[in-house]
């Protein structure tokens, strides 16, 4: 998994796009490990467009079907559908159109938090949407994290307190 | 913008851990079992050295699935 060569891949791209999932735990402190890159993208055909440039040469396909079917990775394809959960050379990558809980990317984005990787702003899912989003979600995986996640909210409240 | 905690913070946040207030979230995570020290390690990365950690964790991950195979 090469997470700074994804994340580069689709800024270089100008991708509108905000990390969440595995990836925005840990960078808000979490220890929890995650193997797969989640993020949720702005759906304009535009944006499609250059989603589709950043990942195209990076072969994408349907992680979860079954090997051999066709798969046409363009702006047609994104627009038809909401959410993609992918493969590609540098690793998994998850496609949100929308995320429980949080709603869409220009809900999520209004108070999402910079974090610069390579010298690129990456823009991640604040603290206190994820929290929202987990407890949306309610799965086992979700509730695992979700106490660690609301500690760690109290800490940076505590620090900007100080 | 992201937040890197300083060494003050850090003495602070250490502090919260060892002696959560009563009733508090960091009270309840420690409860539930969530060693927050890692946490404080984790605040002291930047993002890059965070996505080091994940991408070594990967690898790590990949080597012992490969091996248990063999």
């Amino acid at each position: 998994m090469q997470f700074q060569d994804l994340l580069k891949a689709l800024a270089d791209c100008g991708v509108e796009f905000l990390v969440i999932g595995g990836v925005a735990i840990a960078a808000h402190g979490s220890a929890y490990q995650t193997r797969d890159l989640d993020i949720c993208y702005q759906r304009s055909p535009e944006n499609c467009d250059r989603l589709v440039k950043a990942l195209s040469p990076l072969h994408p396909y349907l992680r979860n079907a079954p090997r051999g079917i066709p798969f046409l990775f363009d702006r047609k394809t994104l627009l038809s559908g909401m959410n993609f959960t992918l493969g590609s050379d540098l690793g998994d990558i998850d496609l949100l159109g929308e995320v429980t809980g949080g709603g869409k990317y220009e809900q999520l984005f209004s108070d999402s938090v910079k974090f610069t990787t390579q010298r690129i702003s990456i823009n991640v899912i604040s603290l206190e949407a994820l929290i929202q989003t987990k407890r949306a979600a309610d799965r086992q995986k979700d509730r695992l994290v979700l106490p660690e996640l609301e500690a760690l909210l109290e800490i940076k409240k505590k620090l900007g307190e100080s | 913008m992201a937040m890197i905690l300083t060494a003050e913070q850090r003495d602070m946040v250490l502090a919260l851990i060892n002696d959560p207030p009563q009733g508090s979230k960091i009270a309840a995570a420690k409860e539930f079992g969530i060693d927050l020290t890692l946490n404080l390690r984790q605040l002291s990365m930047t993002f890059d050295e965070q996505l080091k950690q994940l991408e070594d964790f990967d690898d790590f991950a990949r080597g012992l699935r490969r091996a248990s195979r063999t």
